[in-house]
């Protein structure tokens, strides 16, 4: 007794230091695999370090509108004094006077509608027309300050479509969502234009919380999302269901156990190889994969090990009275090792699965299987000598339900082929293709992210365009052809696309915009013959005339000059034009499309190197597809080596086939009761039906050797104890946990009744 | 010692130890929570041979809520409330918001004449420089404010308040080499 303590104290204490030790990872990015292709790995660079993942969507809601609008003034207010944000948008947002001064001193090579034929009488009159009934109206301020300057309106042209592009309804300073009730929305980008780290994220979605704190919200509700909040709240609230859950769930096995064994010293035998199994899995996985081991795989992989307290219930259960716990470990051993190596070689097929995180889940779940194995097997008699653990009668009812379904092999089979059957009919499991089901965030969290996004006209990327490598000049014309290209779809195949290039031309188009531009000789002549018979006076177009002159000697603006002069352009900029390495990349993102294969089509005849068409959705649902298969097929291999691994064990290749029976069976089942249900497969489904697999190897094993009520009664133990571990999971809000909760469950149900069905049925009685 | 403290209490002494006669016209002002006059406007701008002409509506609601409705020659309604600004052009289906502070030129006008209607003397004093001439047998009373802002003083140099009793009867605006006068009706 003492020595368990000793052991239990000594397991925490390790498991403490090496959690100190070595980082877990908490980000999805990182659980995901590198891309094959081009365009993937464009992709999942974007998603793992992107500007995306400085993005922050918010919305404000549950108070009076003009309430709303005031705290998110004030929480813009905040957001832009603390200078952790590069772009602040709210619905105030403005250019400064110094941003307005860049702006107008390079209208005329930035403005789009500078070329030749803008500088002819013809087109200079209705401008002038234009400029002199603006300036009866109460617009007249402005116009009189740039309109003799600029008639043309370049430089207001400008100036709205940088800012009033956006289509969001404004009420008091505020932008509000169109539709449901009233909510103002805001949209901050973090500063650290290439992506930030988790814990960067995590400042930066503090420093938004304490700006809306600071605004005096009374009882508005602050709703944020983005990767930034993902990373670092939607991970707190997983670990706290998870939490929750291992508490709920320990408490029910740990009374269950209990109320079965009577004794407190079982307790602390099943914690011990659990422990142990968990301390293996953790130090293998950190060792072969450089001290990083993924939160996402640690978490389930945990879980998983759940299925380990089998191995301890079974040496309590099955040792005979007149045996002590080593005799007992060393009778039932060859039977045990045979399980739990079985189960090991099965989830090897996540080995191949060439996903980053379901490698690691399979050498945590797999090492940490095989080293509770030993524990029971040499740890446990020599901390427990003298342990007399007996398991309680199994009440009458139950004993005599499992005794009748003993030996009913056609019902089995019955079942088994009407899962087939159903299976059939429904077409099969349902592959998950959508990347987000993987996803550890809470689906109410996903949902309020997408009804942000949509609310705020952030673009869903669903559609995009990688751009370069190149230099800067040859991004942004990259950019422009594409632009050029995109013309014709505008309002049909797409609603609009952002374009580096909308921002900052290329230094040759600024080049040929200035070629445009008439000289102050030429354009004097031209408007003396447009202002005839209007009441401009002669001179009063000479900031004009003067403006040309300046304009056709500017140095072209390039990134780094709009930098400096006009952050809060540059800020729209940066997420669309990027540093990698020594060359630059850029993106264009395309909104509301409706038509992806146009796009594509455009693409296509470019042919340019510089312009790659990526639809994210598509490539994604390849690749989910592609791991799943390969995944799968790994998963068929490692049934062969299981198979040919008990048929070595049990040295008779029918013995393993009949062994092999309820696992198959149970695997069908579980997959037919999945698809009834609904469930669309993940990754992580497979994940748990490789684990159950293994379960299901102990079960069939022990019952298929010797099915007594003992027998039986201690896999009924095993296989309540597994329902008690995984069916709260199958209650969790996360996509994932709920998968394997529920994946687990129905298995573990069906893989134990099947097997005592297949069990023979006219044995000597014990 | 007494006499040497004198000029210190007088530099002391708030700046705008006001004029009485401006204090009651401010508390006549203030005592309207609302008003409503038409006006003729006209906009004389250095680079136009001709003045613009325009007139409408003003509407006035206390605290901060004034509204310029000009229905010819075209129809436009430009209100302010708060720190918000409003434009509407119905003929066009132009609607468009701005802060106040992003439009020099409005934010001197409208602090004018909202001032000088709610009566509310230290917000005048807030923006403006004020000269005051009270009104007089044959005279109105006038009102020059001028921008302390440097950065207003560049749109708008000098606004010329002029009425009888508590009713505002002209507005001159002088920036940028123009003048625009307004004439409100009683």
């Amino acid at each position: 007794m003492r020595r368990l303590l000793a052991a239990l104290l000594l397991l925490a204490a390790l498991g403490g230091g090496l959690g100190a030790l070595v980082g877990v990872r908490a980000d999805l990015a990182e659980f995901l695999p590198p891309g094959r292709s081009p365009a993937s790995a464009f992709l999942f660079r974007e998603l793992r370090s992107g500007a995306a993942t400085t993005l922050l969507l918010a919305g404000i809601e549950g108070a009076a509108p003009a309430e709303l609008a005031r705290v998110s003034r004030e929480t813009a207010a905040g957001l832009r004094a603390s200078g952790r944000f590069d772009f602040v948008g709210d619905g105030t947002v403005t250019l400064g006077d110094a941003e307005q001064a860049l702006l107008f001193r390079y209208r005329y090579l930035l403005s789009p509608e500078t070329r030749p034929e803008a500088f002819t009488a013809a087109a200079l009159r209705p401008k002038l027309e234009a400029l002199l009934e603006g300036l009866r109206s109460a617009a007249s301020p402005l116009l009189a300050r740039f309109g003799f300057a600029d008639p043309t309106g370049a430089f207001l042209g400008l100036a709205r479509a940088f800012l009033a592009e956006s289509r969001l309804e404004v009420r008091d300073g505020a932008w509000f969502a169109a539709e449901g009730p009233p909510r103002a929305l805001l949209i901050a980008r973090a500063q650290g234009g290439a992506g930030l780290d988790a814990e960067a994220q995590g400042q930066a979605v503090a420093a938004f919380r304490t700006a809306f704190e600071a605004a005096n919200p009374g009882p508005a509700r602050l709703l944020l999302s983005g990767p930034g909040v993902f990373a670092s709240e939607a991970a707190t609230a997983i670990r706290a269901d998870v939490r929750l859950i291992t508490l709920a769930s320990g408490g029910l096995l740990a009374a269950f156990l209990f109320w079965r064994y009577r004794s407190l010293m079982l307790l602390g035998l099943v914690a011990v190889p659990l422990a142990v199994g968990t301390l293996a899995g953790f130090a293998v996985t950190a060792l072969a994969f450089d001290g990083k081991v993924q939160g996402i795989a640690l978490g389930f992989g945990m879980t998983m090990l759940g299925v380990t307290v089998d191995y301890p219930i079974l040496l309590a259960s099955l040792r005979r009275p007149e045996e002590g716990l080593a005799a007992a470990a060393r009778r039932i051993w060859p039977t045990l090792r045979l399980a739990a190596a079985s189960a090991a070689t099965g989830l090897a097929a996540m080995l191949g699965s060439g996903f980053p995180g379901l490698v690691q889940l399979g050498v945590f779940a797999g090492t940490g299987l095989l080293a509770a194995a030993a524990t029971t097997r040499w740890v446990l008699p020599w901390l427990l000598p003298g342990a007399r653990i007996v398991a309680r009668p199994l009440p009458r009812p139950v004993r005599a339900a499992l005794g009748a379904l003993r030996g009913r092999r056609r019902l089995a089979a019955g079942v088994v082929a009407g899962a087939g059957l159903l299976l059939a009919v429904l077409g099969g499991p349902v592959w998950q293709r959508d990347l987000s089901a993987l996803s550890p965030v809470p689906r109410e969290a996903q949902v309020l992210d997408a009804t942000l996004r949509r609310q705020l006209g952030a673009p869903d990327v669903r559609v995009l365009f990688a751009l370069g490598p190149g230099t800067e000049g040859e991004v942004l014309a990259a950019s422009e052809r594409l632009g050029e290209a995109m013309v014709p779809l505008l309002g049909t195949a797409l609603e609009g696309i952002d374009l580096p290039s909308r921002y900052l031309p290329a230094e040759a188009t600024q080049h040929s915009r200035q070629a445009a531009l008439p000289t102050p000789e030429a354009a004097e002549a031209v408007l003396r013959e447009a202002i005839t018979g209007l009441p401009f006076r002669p001179t009063a177009f000479a900031p004009f005339l003067a403006a040309l002159g300046e304009s056709r000697a500017l140095p072209p603006l390039d990134a780094a000059g709009l930098a400096a002069g006009a952050p809060t352009l540059a800020a729209r900029l940066s997420p669309l034009l990027s540093h990698r390495g020594e060359s630059m990349v850029g993106v264009a993102l395309a909104q509301d499309v409706r038509d992806t294969a146009a796009l594509a089509a455009v693409a296509q005849r470019l042919g340019d190197p510089r312009i790659l068409f990526i639809d994210v959705k598509a490539e994604t649902e390849g690749l989910l597809d592609a791991y799943g298969q390969a995944t799968l097929l790994w998963a068929l291999a490692g049934g062969v080596l299981v198979l040919g691994l008990l048929a070595l064990g049990l040295r008779s290749p029918g013995r393993a086939l009949r062994v092999a029976g309820p696992i198959g069976g149970a695997l069908l089942v579980t997959l037919a009761a999945l698809t009834l249900l609904g469930e669309a497969l993940t990754l992580f489904h497979l994940a748990s039906l490789l684990l159950l697999a293994g379960l299901a190897i102990d079960y069939s094993l022990f019952l298929a050797g010797d099915a007594t009520d003992d027998t039986m009664g201690a896999i009924l133990n095993c296989a309540v104890s597994t329902l008690l571990t995984f069916g709260l999971l199958a209650f969790c809000g996360t996509p994932v946990l709920h998968g394997i909760g529920l994946t687990v469950s129905l298995g573990v149900a069906s893989a134990f009744l099947l097997a005592c069905a297949m069990a023979p049925r006219s044995l000597p009685h014990a | 010692m007494r006499w040497a403290l004198l000029p210190l209490l007088a530099l002391a002494a708030p700046a705008w130890a006001e004029d009485p006669a401006l204090a009651r016209l401010m508390q006549g002002f203030a005592a309207q929570p609302r008003s409503e006059a038409r006006f003729t406007e006209e906009k004389a701008i250095p680079e136009l041979d001709l003045p613009l002409p325009s007139q409408g509506t003003l509407r006035w609601q206390a605290p901060d809520r004034l509204e310029k409705h000009t229905t010819s020659p075209i129809d436009e309604v430009l209100r302010v409330e708060g720190g918000r600004l409003l434009y509407e052009r119905p003929d066009r289906g132009i609607r468009r918001e701005f802060g106040l502070e992003e439009q020099p030129e409005m934010r001197a006008l409208v602090e004018a004449v909202r001032g000088t209607l709610a009566g509310d003397l230290a917000g005048l004093h807030r923006y403006y420089e004020i000269g005051f001439t009270p009104e007089g047998r044959d005279a109105p009373w006038r009102m020059v404010l001028t921008p302390l802002s440097l950065r207003v003083r560049a749109a708008v140099q000098r606004i010329l308040v002029s009425g009888r009793g508590a009713q505002v009867r002209s507005i001159e605006t002088e920036g940028g080499g123009g003048v625009t006068r307004m004439q409100i009706g009683p």
